[in-house]
């Protein structure tokens, strides 16, 4: 069994200095001794609840005297986490948090990120850092650096889902005082989630020094919650219901709803109709979501189709080997970002941008030489490019997973792709964000390509009448060489953009090319701008329908209606006009 | 109308072809259950069910050249109207275990009684009795190409457009038919089929039965096709593929043409899939997948479409092909069929049958004969 | 057209189909030829090739070691191309006209049940490595993965027990294996007292890449104050996709973790796992087990494939286990003879990698032991929790109205697959 830890009358001291706060030391002991005993689950709140008047209150009045002491106490308690099964570790983590010291705040947070680890030797804790064979060690208090240790010097601490989560109530509560906003934030959110009656005081201390708006927001939130989970009187609790129903998000609803069903009847009225409200405005928002999530898969498919939007829209090739060069444009990506891995990993977020121009020469170059070497001698014949195209596919294919074998490859985010913020109720994550604008960047070049240089006016010269286009001195070939390497290069582009959210294997371009075909059909052949908004509408059209219908039988209303909508408009949205069409 | 169909339609080639396939019909089977197993000359059952499958394969080539040779419809769903027959034969195959399944329950299949149906669904009602069965096979793909045809011929949905919309129909049935609510057995589909007929599905004797069964359906959809090509019907088609607008000012109902032809491949297709299904022992979502379809426009395109000999022949060649070399060469063999299907479009694109007449006339240029009739030549073009 | 061209191609045609149909030469009886059944192309290339390679690999090692009975082993490989139809012709091939001793493959469901008609007629041996969804044993088919039992019901008490989680989302990819778990899982969830409108079931197609509105679907069923966690069943494919969705939605393991029964070190390979440190998987075998045996497995496996960082996953130790198995068993028979090692592999015993001893059952399954891991940084998984001994897989579940009665046992007398134990009969409820 554990003994009772040598720590616990400090704290309990530092709480009974602040003898200011209402709740007296006397009534504060008894659940704190309580608390040790007791399984942790029910432990924590009360710890919490103290340690955190003990630190706004306390921490200020510790005496410098005290410090040595101290240190060997808090030494001692993060020496104790190595040891024992997660229950225990559970326990011993409550009881270095109870020291109530912000020092312990590096050890826990390298505890909870798998980067403490127990020295075989000697029993000490360090913070490790992988480094070279072995790891760099640092001391946990101190942080100062004591050397490297060999990989089997060493050994890490195990954590667990639960361990993490304990560590990140205790670290709420040690760090709703930090000095950097950003931890003061995340110690706010930790408390709003634990929803804990006893956090009311610290909040509020912690409220009073409060200078950024947003972290004074969720600590209003976290006190608002707190006061629901206390024992305090209506009128406060009523206020904390207003609160909560104007934040208006899922948590800030969960809280509120659990007071509809279980508080005492004026306040459950209040709270179901606040619960009401909310749920009216989430509806809202679900419509707003709904069509970010419809433009997000639109902008992946218009990516997926605008390069066959020129191979088979603007030349008319039915060319199936086009995801197949968006396969190429993720694995040149892959490749890039091998390269900065290996020789400027500083510089590794800046892998993706330049894997865009690799992509588009090395797809583009493949086009090329396709056109060339097969499709040039089909012109007459676009049913059968179909054919060639298919084989081509096949050895494209089959050439990757001999290359680069058959399993995904890893293509990492760079920072700035990574994550989400919020808008509103609104979880907008940054890879699509980007792919978003990336995708109506990319169209907007080419359209301007398309429409405002010699390149775009030969090409659309040769592709309206290859033999006026002739006439007039323009060498078809190597029109027809460029347009389909341009249509592959940006096929690339797009394989790198869509590298970020789905898997890097052989088969990836054959999870788009039926989408690709639908889309470009959709929009009418020939027609960019119908591709634009052929994609736009049938990503939205499929997110709509998602929630009520389920994913797959969404995609295949959406199926359905493209082909009835076929037969209503024959030639896709935009069907192009005049003699080109029956040629 | 006979008349036409004796002097037009049945060439030497066409009786040639059916000699060679009504020896088939009755060789194969004969060498596999009459020789003992060491008999240098004896079949074994392994090739015969490859075969057999081949000529199912075969007769889903023919169906689609019918509408792509000589309508110039080119289908990129027609595995949707193979599998749907599949799937009714199955269904049929399913109800024939009976209590014999895992669960032993007299009605459900295995995979309802395991997913917790209470009963069985009302369109798996008569699928016991086999002539409903296969009457589905035809009826069902018939009537999906009815409805759609219907709809998209009147539209003058053509060219490409119907192509990738046939596409986009067997995808969606695909997504259907994977889904386990659908009640056909999800992505497991239909299998642990015991007898057809109660015939032992897997004794030899069946399945050289199911053999000759496969070729004497290939030979009659032959022949119906010759009927249907040679005729003024045909000529109508071939019209309609080389200058639709031509034919429609003409005074021809165009739509009605394309319709008809359009059913009757789907039909074939249908009854193409029925007969799979015993022979592979297994029918599933995947069939529809959008890659079949275009395989099989493959297999007429290798052998020469336009002519009726050709999709018969490509479909057994790129099979066969493929059965060799996914087991000769494993890591390989998507090279070789990849380059397979570029060297044919490029040096042979009329296909095999309608490329190598000219090759072997210039070869043996003595016997020089009549260029090729118009049958062979490749349909124009404006798609 | 011309009858010329038609007798040349026609008579090529059926060259090639006699070509097919002859014998093939005589066979070298110095060697053991083992079929290997994984598909090399399509869509599910990306996970079996490591399981051939893996067969390969032991095949290899056990010549070293001199073989089988005195005879080396000789691998078949054929690619039956993720086409199921193919992979019934091509176990045909491989039993017909390759003769081989035993087959090691499969890896979907419907491929194997594609097989299972024909190993029965032929007689041919199949050890399947995969987790699946129980409801089956055949005589001829050896189940090295795990069934339901083996995987599904103890990650879930595990989350119940330790992570206390009270509101469960199943989601997965809509085929037989996550539809089963998952019915399984609702009755025993609810058996344990857990209401219906704590449970959401949901279903995607394969492939599926477009998991924003799932992921947000499981952020707020997860905020209605009970701990949630999410049981995936999703398919290898479509999991980077999800789990990169849910790496950005900032839905972290503390708050509700994932437990998959499908992602392995393979799955994680192509993805960056910081984002996804705690959540979890539930399976037989972990690379990152320290064991001597294991060390030694992932080294060899490491110099066979020439790449120093390839990982190793479960379905390989499933192989490991089956291949192990069939040859003490060849070794006890005497023979390779279909009959004789059926008989002879029930009760064989052999070292599993994570330090124990696994054993065939009577119902053709193994007994193994149940890990719990969670993802690390470095793409491994760390135990977290494991069941204390081995786990004896189950045919059939008891969680399942249609196969509660049902048990498996292929020693004679019994020798049936799916003996009702309420009427005493072979053949599920016999009626």
């Amino acid at each position: 069994m554990y003994p009772p830890p040598p720590t616990l009358p400090r704290a309990a001291l530092n709480a009974g200095a602040a003898a200011s706060a209402p709740p007296a030391p006397k009534s504060s002991r008894g659940p704190m001794i309580r608390a040790c005993l007791l399984p942790p689950a029910q432990a924590i709140p009360a710890l919490r609840a103290l340690l955190l008047l003990a630190l706004v209150l306390g921490a200020s009045l510790a005496g410098s005297l005290a410090r040595a002491e101290e240190s060997a106490d808090l030494r001692a308690a993060i020496a104790a986490l190595a040891k024992g099964s997660f229950a225990e570790t559970e326990k011993r983590i409550a009881a270095l948090a109870a020291l109530g010291d912000a020092r312990a705040v590096p050890a826990l947070e390298a505890l909870a990120g798998g980067d403490l680890y127990r020295r075989e030797a000697d029993g000490a804790v360090f913070i490790a850092r992988s480094a070279g064979g072995g790891y760099r060690l640092t001391e946990p208090l101190s942080l100062q650096d004591v050397g490297t240790a060999g990989r089997r010097e060493v050994k890490k601490i195990r954590v667990n889902n639960r361990l993490r989560r304990t560590i990140r109530a205790a670290l709420g509560a040690l760090t709703l005082s930090a000095s950097d906003p950003a931890r003061r934030l995340a110690a706010a959110k930790a408390i709003l989630k634990t929803r804990d009656g006893e956090a009311v005081e610290a909040l509020d201390q912690a409220l009073a020094r409060e200078t950024d708006p947003q972290v004074a927001a969720v600590m209003q939130a976290a006190r608002a919650a707190a006061v629901l989970a206390s024992d305090r009187s209506a009128e406060e609790k009523s206020a904390a219901i207003d609160l909560l129903a104007a934040r208006g998000d899922r948590e800030a609803m969960a809280i509120v709803a659990s007071i509809a069903t279980a508080g005492d009847a004026p306040l459950a009225a209040q709270a179901k109709a606040a619960v009401a409200r909310m749920e009216r405005s989430q509806a809202l928002w679900d419509v707003a979501r709904n069509i970010w999530y419809g433009l997000s898969l639109g902008s992946v498919l218009l990516l997926a189709a605008i390069g066959l939007a020129i191979t088979f829209g603007v030349m008319g090739v039915i060319n199936m080997a086009h995801g197949e060069m968006v396969m190429l444009g993720a694995y040149t990506a892959f490749m890039v970002q091998g390269l900065f891995g290996a020789l400027a990993p500083g510089l590794i977020d800046y892998a993706l941008v330049v894997a865009l121009p690799a992509a588009f020469l090395v797809t583009g170059l493949v086009g090329i030489a396709i056109e060339r070497g097969v499709i040039r001698f089909l012109h007459a014949r676009p049913l059968e490019t179909l054919l060639a195209t298919w084989g081509v596919s096949l050895i494209l294919q089959q050439g990757v997973r001999t290359l680069f074998g058959p399993t995904n490859r890893e293509v990492g985010s760079p920072s700035f792709m990574s994550g989400a913020f919020e808008l509103g109720q609104l979880t907008i994550t940054y890879n699509r964000l980007w792919i978003l604008v990336f995708s109506l960047t990319l169209f907007a070049a080419l359209i301007a390509a398309m429409r405002k240089t010699r390149f775009g006016l030969t090409i659309r010269a040769v592709t309206q009448n290859r033999r006026m286009a002739a006439s007039m001195g323009i060498r078809t070939p190597l029109v027809d060489a460029l347009t389909f390497g341009l249509g592959s290069g940006i096929a690339g582009i797009a394989g790198v953009a869509l590298s970020q959210i789905d898997n890097v294997s052989p088969n990836l371009g054959q999870s788009y090319i039926i989408d690709s075909f639908m889309v470009v059909v959709f929009g009418g052949v020939g027609n960019l701008w119908g591709t634009l908004l052929g994609a736009m509408s049938l990503g939205i059209a499929n997110k709509f329908l998602e929630p009520f219908a389920g994913a797959v039988l969404a995609k295949i209303l959406v199926l359905v209606f493209l082909i009835l909508f076929i037969q209503k408009r024959p030639r896709g949205l935009f069907a192009l006009k005049g003699r080109a069409v029956e040629a | 109308m006979t008349r036409r169909f004796f002097t037009h339609g049945m060439t030497r080639g066409s009786w040639v072809f059916l000699a060679l396939l009504a020896a088939a019909g009755v060789l194969v089977p004969a060498l596999n259950l009459g020789l003992p197993a060491g008999h240098p000359l004896h079949m074994p059952t392994y090739a015969v069910t490859l075969s057999g499958k081949y000529l199912t394969y075969a007769l889903l080539a023919l169906a689609l050249d019918l509408v792509w040779g000589y309508c110039g419809i080119l289908s990129l769903g027609h595995a949707a109207f193979f599998a749907l027959g599949g799937y009714a034969m199955g269904m049929y195959l399913m109800r024939q275990i009976g209590p014999r399944g895992v669960y032993g329950d007299p009605l459900l299949p295995d995979f309802m009684v395991f997913l917790d149906w209470q009963e069985l669904p009302w369109y798996w009602l008569g699928f016991d009795a086999f002539p409903v069965a296969l009457a589905m096979a035809l009826v069902v793909p018939g009537l999906l190409a009815f409805v759609f045809g219907w709809f998209a011929f009147r539209a003058r949905v053509g060219g490409v457009y119907l192509s990738i919309i046939t596409q986009a129909m067997t995808y969606a049935l695909l997504l259907a038919f994977f889904r386990n609510d659908m009640g056909f057995g999800g992505n497991n589909g239909l299998t642990d089929f015991k007898e057809i007929l109660g015939f032992d599905l897997q004794s030899d004797a069946t399945r050289a039965g199911l053999f000759a069964a496969s070729a004497l359906a290939l030979g009659l959809a032959f022949v119906l096709c010759v009927a249907i090509t040679s005729s003024r019907l045909g000529k109508v088609l071939v019209a309609v593929r080389d200058a639709e607008s031509r034919t429609r000012f003409l005074g021809y109902r165009v739509e009605h043409y394309k319709l008809f032809v359009w059913t009757v491949s789907a039909m074939m297709a249908g009854l193409a899939g029925a007969l799979y299904v015993p022979q592979v022992g297994i029918i599933n979502p995947g069939e529809f997948a959008p890659a079949n379809s275009i395989e099989a426009v493959i297999w007429v395109a290798i052998g020469g479409r336009g002519t009726l000999v050709g999709p018969v022949l490509g479909a057994g060649l790129v099979n066969f092909a493929k059965s060799w070399f996914t087991a000769a060469l494993p890591e390989l063999w998507l090279f070789a069929l990849g380059a397979l299907f570029i060297a044919v479009t490029l040096f042979l694109p009329k296909g095999l049958v309608g490329s190598l007449p000219r090759l072997w006339a210039n070869a043996t240029s003595a016997r020089s004969k009549a260029p090729p009739d118009a049958r062979t030549k490749a349909p124009a073009a404006a798609e | 057209m011309t009858a010329a061209v038609l007798k040349t191609t026609a008579g090529l045609a059926l060259a090639a189909l006699l070509a097919t149909a002859t014998p093939q030469g005589l066979r070298a009886e110095d060697t053991i030829k083992i079929g290997i059944l994984h598909s090399l192309s399509g869509t599910m290339a990306i996970s079996e090739t490591t399981l051939k390679d893996a067969v390969l690999m032991l095949i290899e090692e056990q010549n070293r070691k001199g073989g089988v009975l005195g005879k080396k082993l000789e691998a078949v490989v054929v690619d039956p191309a993720s086409d199921w139809p193919l992979f019934a012709e091509k176990a045909r091939e491989l039993i017909e006209v390759e003769k081989v001793a035993a087959v090691f493959g499969c890896w979907t469901s419907v491929s194997r049940k594609s097989v299972l008609p024909v190993f029965e007629e032929l007689n041919g041996l199949l050890f399947y490595p995969l987790q699946y969804e129980g409801e089956e044993s055949q005589r001829n088919v050896f189940y090295t993965g795990a069934a339901p039992n083996q995987q599904a019901i103890p990650a879930v008490e595990y989350l119940m027990q330790e992570e206390g989680v009270e509101r469960w989302v199943l989601a997965g990819t809509d085929y037989v294996y996550p539809r089963t778990t998952n019915k399984i899982l609702e009755t025993y969830l609810k058996s344990k007292g857990v209401a219906a409108e704590d449970i959401m079931i949901s279903y995607t197609p394969f492939g599926h890449s477009d998991w924003q509105t799932i992921v947000a679907d499981i952020k707020a069923f997860g905020s209605a104050g009970k701990k949630t966690a999410v049981v995936s069943t999703i398919n290898g494919d479509a999991n980077v996709p999800f789990y990169k969705e849910l790496g950005n939605a900032g839905i972290k393991a503390e708050d509700i973790p994932v437990i998959a029964f499908s992602v392995g070190e393979e799955e994680l390979a192509g993805l960056d796992t910081g984002p996804l440190v705690g959540h979890l998987a539930a399976w037989n075998y972990f690379q990152s087990v320290d064991t001597e045996a294991n060390a030694a497995f992932v080294e060899t496996w490491r110099a066979f494939t020439g790449d120093g960082e390839r990982v190793t996953n479960d379905p390989m130790e499933a192989h490991y286990l089956g291949f192990n198995m069939w040859v003490k068993a060849v070794e006890k028979a005497g023979s390779t003879e279909p009959d004789a090692v059926i008989d002879a592999i029930v009760g064989v015993t052999v070292p599993n990698l994570s330090g124990g001893y696994s054993a065939m059952m009577p119902n053709h399954h193994i007994t193994k032991p149940v890990l719990i891991g969670e993802i690390q940084d470095d793409g491994q998984f760390e135990t977290v929790w494991e069941t204390p001994g081995l786990v004896v897989g189950d045919a059939w579940s008891d969680y399942l109205d249609g196969s509660r009665d049902l048990i498996a046992d292929w020693r004679p007398p019994m020798a049936c697959g799916n003996f009702n134990t309420a009427t005493g009969k072979c053949g599920g409820s016999g009626s």
